[in-house]
């Protein structure tokens, strides 16, 4: 699985720092670091709702949809990203996806 | 290889002063880059006056090939008489240079000038001429790409006097501090800058002497081709990038939606990097055949500060960037690396950015302003519009 967290300049002011760290250290709490690669992205074209985090690679498992999880051609689009609920959309709708 | 010249230089003010007695005068004229250095008598107004008056005269003189004997006279001519010690005074170093290297350096009175030449600070071999009565040595230049000339005022070699140095800084220290601190890839601006804050550390902060370090360096062109923004017109996008990628040179990408257009035109694959070496700076990315990829207008506020400082003539922070945000590594190959940049700014409006600190008007004035600080540099700019 790939999560990309945007790295453009909307984002970048939203928070996309505390994004990228949070789930850094995410992988390494919850030990799967072998199984989630995390990269940067430029401009996911989600600016109004950032910090945006696409969700990939995951096979084709279900997803419950919401103002803040969207399914994608590629995979999830995740909106309104921040510091404090990195780790409760973590948990939530990504963990699972791993199974 | 075409060989350039530039120059720059670092101020420190005798303490108390808001006028620098030192002034640096420096002027282009076709092939020919001619630089003065002038210090006058005393510290303050007066000082500020002569040493004025007299870099402008010998900058315009010299710069229009009119001979020494005749320049000196009109100084002499000119100079108002100082009431208090009755005399008119004020010292000069002149480098006037072309493109090739060769010229002449005229200096009187000034501390001898250190010649930079394959990573040694060393003498330049004078010759005494009598100047309607006054001693004035004149050097041949014969400079190869990398050397460095470096003028000075007496500042530099009374650093310390009467402080941590009893006998102020000798030139053969300076000449070895400056073979330890200089390196061959340094802009005239950032060895000067060295040697002025060695001084305002010997002084302690407090200078008791203007001081004042001029440099010339002559080194090789280069281009530096910065890409800003995507066009209004989605359809020029093609025309626009290729533009950008025709010319030689760096090639520099800023901005998210301008790096994808690159990425997808060149059928590479842009890759962002996660790594944040400044908090404040969104991470730089990657494409193959691009010399640089950054984020746009947050990297360029810092840029434009970066550059405010690199300017400043008494500013002393180090002019040579380490640090690896983008806007340092942006900073470093338009500062201190190029000699040509070409700005390529596209003025479409990214919808998203709109009302945030970061639209697209600001981008354009920070581009406008970036362009007039690298021109204070010494840097032919070129701006185009899509």
């Amino acid at each position: 699985m790939i999560i990309k967290v945007c790295v453009g300049s909307s984002c970048h002011l939203k928070g996309s720092y505390d994004v990228v760290e949070t789930f850094k250290s995410l992988l390494k709490k919850y030990n799967v670091e072998d199984k989630i690669e995390l990269q940067a992205s430029f401009c996911l074209g989600n600016c109004l709702q950032g910090v945006s985090v696409a969700v990939e690679d995951f096979g084709d498992a279900q997803v419950q949809e919401s103002e803040q999880v969207k399914r994608t051609d590629q995979g999830l689009l995740l909106s309104y990203m921040n510091g404090q609920n990195t780790e409760k959309v973590f948990v939530d709708t990504i963990l699972p996806l791993l199974k | 290889m075409e060989l350039c010249l530039e120059t720059g230089y670092t101020s420190l003010n005798h303490i108390g002063e808001e006028l620098c007695g030192d002034h640096v005068e420096s002027s282009v004229n076709g092939q020919y880059t001619t630089l003065v250095l002038a210090d006058g008598l005393g510290s303050g107004v007066k000082a500020s006056i002569l040493s004025t008056l007299t870099s402008k005269i010998l900058c315009t003189m010299v710069s229009n090939e009119i001979d020494i004997n005749e320049c000196v006279a009109t100084i002499i001519k000119t100079l108002p008489v100082c009431k208090e010690r009755g005399v008119a005074y004020s010292t000069f170093s002149v480098i006037h240079v072309n493109r090739q290297g060769h010229g002449y350096l005229f200096e009187f009175d000034n501390p001898e000038a250190i010649y930079y030449h394959h990573g040694k600070a060393m003498d330049f071999e004078r010759e005494e001429l009598d100047v309607c009565g006054n001693a004035v040595f004149k050097s041949e230049l014969n400079l190869e790409d990398g050397d460095i000339v470096m003028v000075m005022s007496d500042g530099t070699v009374h650093a310390g006097i009467g402080m941590i140095l009893n006998f102020g800084w000798p030139r053969q220290k300076i000449m070895e501090y400056l073979d330890h601190h200089l390196d061959d890839q340094m802009s005239a601006r950032a060895a000067a800058c060295v040697l002025a804050s060695a001084c305002n550390e010997i002084y302690e902060g407090q200078p008791s002497d203007d001081t004042t370090v001029a440099a010339v360096r002559i080194r090789q062109r280069l281009d530096v081709n910065v890409m800003v923004g995507p066009p209004v017109n989605k359809e020029q996008d093609q025309e626009h990038v290729e533009r950008f990628l025709e010319g030689s040179g760096l090639k520099v990408v800023c901005g998210g939606t301008s790096s994808n257009i690159v990425a997808r035109y060149l059928h590479k694959r842009l890759k962002p990097s996660l790594e944040y070496p400044d908090h404040a700076i969104p991470p730089i990315a990657y494409i193959d055949g691009i010399d640089l990829v950054t984020e746009g207008v947050i990297t360029l506020r810092r840029l434009l500060e970066l550059s405010d400082k690199y300017v400043s003539i008494s500013d002393l922070t180090p002019k040579y960037y380490v640090k690896e945000d983008g806007a340092s590594l942006l900073a470093e190959i338009l500062f201190e690396r190029s000699t040509h940049v070409h700005f390529f700014v596209g003025q479409n409006v990214n919808t998203a950015h709109t009302g945030l600190e970061i639209d697209t008007t600001m981008k354009l004035k920070l581009v406008e302003r970036l362009a007039a600080n690298l021109r204070l540099m010494g840097k032919e700019v070129t701006l185009l519009y899509d």
